[in-house]
């Protein structure tokens, strides 16, 4: 790897290397601890683990979401900010309010230790913890909303890092940022609004866990706040984070340049307040305008990723076909494969077409309500969560350790076969999941037979959710492991992630090149939306009753 | 001023304007704390594009 992100990650002094290593150990932590919780979260809905009590079950549940929901998604962002940062920026390359960071990054440490504790030692709360569900204040409980308020302080202060660091480039010589620098800062920006939004939600809860005031009475609509924040965020980080490894893996800039890549990434915030109408669509004296509204608005939460999208595939295929590539999907073949980043992020944009469209069907002001409580929740996010988000953050870390380390990756070989094998999981546990959460099946319940009251599909594609959820999750750990054995290690591996020769090394004459690729892909995913929708109306009018939803997305 | 400190107002002042219309237009009154965390959020770019605007100028001296 020769990019000029990793030539700059390697000349960081090793204090800024020492950080950034920290973070990366940690949110590799949080996610083997999340994807092992949450494999044993699918066992146990799939009927697996027969001996296992109620208990126990919503406790792994609610570790697997604590873990990998907030402390994995949250460490894996702020180590790649502050690398994407530190990596594109002019100037010395370095981290600036190291002392903030360093602060932030215990911060973190702490409140990953305190959730954790808490989920362990108190009642199962799941991880949006209700204060109504605990019924009691109790010390664990505290913990586990303490832990959330030293997340929420360690996210603004690195955040807050990251600005100040990219804020010496322009005292260096002013001038503009280059566009990964100006979209960290946007992500940023972000990331302390929803550090806000966690206080705003938490603070209360943590109060009346502590005994120092009422339980707050509204909770759930705070939360709601927060989630629509932090389901958003980690979108934004993927594509940035497809848009640097673009650059660095191929070479290629985005042809449509610098002022046109920042107006998108800016777009994901004009995008976000208003997009969260949708979150009202279970108020039952909703009035029809703000449903309208919520339901109009609520096209656009997918158009900057599209976006996006389009402008990564167009500038690919553009340069690819000016040096040869023949063929619709010729200039596919060509990308860099054999890379572990390459492979991650291609299956990432396939598992993002998947969730995507579904996304799309829940979001409608119709079927909301009768499909937010159902299993088709857990059975497309993850297409999201793990399928997209979690293999486009593995793939920066996969490319920035080495720089950091000073050292390949290795089993490079296997990190290019596990994000398929983890996908196949994914499909069959996102088929079936889907399928039952469309006829109807529960989504936080983690036995559905109801002593056979249940309609018998619901046990049945259950069985296939457990079997999904083994196979991805089998197969994520490894990948895990593996980078987490590079972090630790101390042998230099034989079977290293290939170099990458860059695409354009010659300047090419773009202009007259096709890239349809990147539109029709779009026309498939409005076709996938409509039949996907469809299919819902279908299912659901065949099932004698629908589940109307109770407030949980 | 550049495109970077233009887009941070940007967004700082749509922010602004949802948050007032959060807190003032009484059909959205189902999300309590909306207007609140946009207004925050609001804070949050504004003193971005500042601090931005700032060392830009700094950076031309």
């Amino acid at each position: 790897m020769t990019g000029e992100w990793t030539r700059r990650l390697d000349l960081l002094p090793a204090r800024d290397k020492a950080l950034l290593l920290t973070l990366a150990g940690a949110a590799l932590a949080a996610l083997l601890l999340g994807l092992g919780f949450g494999m044993l979260t699918g066992l146990a809905r799939g009927g697996f683990l027969p001996g296992l009590d109620d208990e126990t079950g919503y406790r792994l549940m609610t570790l697997h979401g604590v873990d990998a929901f907030f402390y994995w998604l949250s460490f894996a962002q702020v180590f790649l900010l502050l690398a994407l940062v530190a990596g594109h920026g002019g100037g010395e390359s370095a981290v600036a309010g190291r002392p903030a960071a360093w602060t932030g990054a215990g911060l973190m440490i702490a409140g990953f230790v305190s959730s954790q504790a808490g989920v362990l030692l108190g009642p199962p709360l799941l991880y949006d913890a209700p204060p109504e569900l605990a019924m009691d204040p109790t010390p664990a409980v505290a913990a586990v909303h303490g832990g959330y308020l030293l997340l929420a302080a360690g996210l603004f202060l690195l955040a807050g890092a990251a600005v100040a660091t990219a804020l010496r480039t322009k005292r260096a010589g002013g001038g503009e940022w280059p566009s990964v620098v100006f979209a960290a800062v946007a992500w940023a920006g972000l990331l302390m609004v929803s550090a806000i939004a966690a206080v705003n939600a938490f603070a209360p809860a943590f109060l009346w866990a502590a005994g120092l005031g009422a339980m707050p009475a509204d909770h759930s609509t705070a939360w709601h706040l927060l989630f629509h924040n932090m389901h958003y965020l980690p979108l934004m980080a993927t594509v940035l984070v497809w848009y640097a490894l673009v650059r660095e893996l191929t070479g290629v800039e985005s042809i449509f340049g610098a002022a046109f890549s920042k107006t998108v990434f800016a777009a994901y915030l004009l995008f976000v307040p208003p997009t969260s109408l949708y979150h009202m669509f279970l108020e039952p004296d909703l009035p029809d305008a703000v449903r309208t509204a919520g339901s109009l608005l609520s096209l656009f939460i997918g158009v900057p990723t599209i976006l996006v999208f389009l402008m990564l595939t167009a500038s690919l295929e553009a340069h690819a076909r000016t040096q040869g590539a023949r063929g619709l999907f010729g200039w596919i073949a060509r990308l860099p494969w054999r890379h572990p980043a390459m492979a991650a992020v291609g299956v990432a944009v396939v598992n993002l077409a998947l969730g995507g469209a579904f996304s799309f069907v829940l979001i409608q002001e119709k079927l909301a309500p009768l499909l937010s409580d159902t299993f088709m929740i857990p059975g497309y996010f993850h297409f999201l969560t793990i399928g997209t988000v979690t293999l486009t953050f593995l793939a920066g870390i996969v490319v920035a350790l080495p720089a950091l380390r000073g050292r390949e990756i290795g089993r490079a070989r296997w990190l290019v076969r596990l994000p398929w094998m983890a996908t196949a999981g994914l499909l069959v546990f996102g088929a079936a999941g889907i399928a039952a959460g469309y006829m109807g099946a529960p989504r936080r319940t983690l036995s559905v037979a109801y002593d056979g009251l249940a309609p018998a599909a619901w046990p049945a594609l259950m069985t296939w959710v457990g079997g999904g959820a083994t196979v991805m999750g089998l197969a994520m750990i490894a990948y895990v492991a593996i980078v987490a054995a590079s972090l630790f290690g101390s042998r230099r591996s034989e079977d290293a992630a290939p170099a990458v020769p860059a695409w354009n090394t010659v300047t090419p004459d773009w202009t007259m090149a096709r890239a349809w690729t990147g539109p029709l892909s779009v026309f498939v995913l409005i076709a996938a939306m409509f039949g996907f929708t469809a299919l819902a109306f279908d299912l659901m009018a065949g099932i004698p009753a629908a589940v109307a939803g109770g407030g949980a997305h | 001023m550049t495109a970077d400190v233009r887009l941070l107002a940007a967004v700082a002042a749509l922010w602004a304007v949802l948050s007032i219309l959060y807190a003032t237009v009484p059909m959205l009154a189902h999300m309590p704390g909306s207007a609140m965390l946009w207004g925050a959020g609001a804070v949050v770019f504004a003193v971005i594009a500042f601090i931005v605007r700032a060392a830009e100028r700094r950076g031309r001296l």
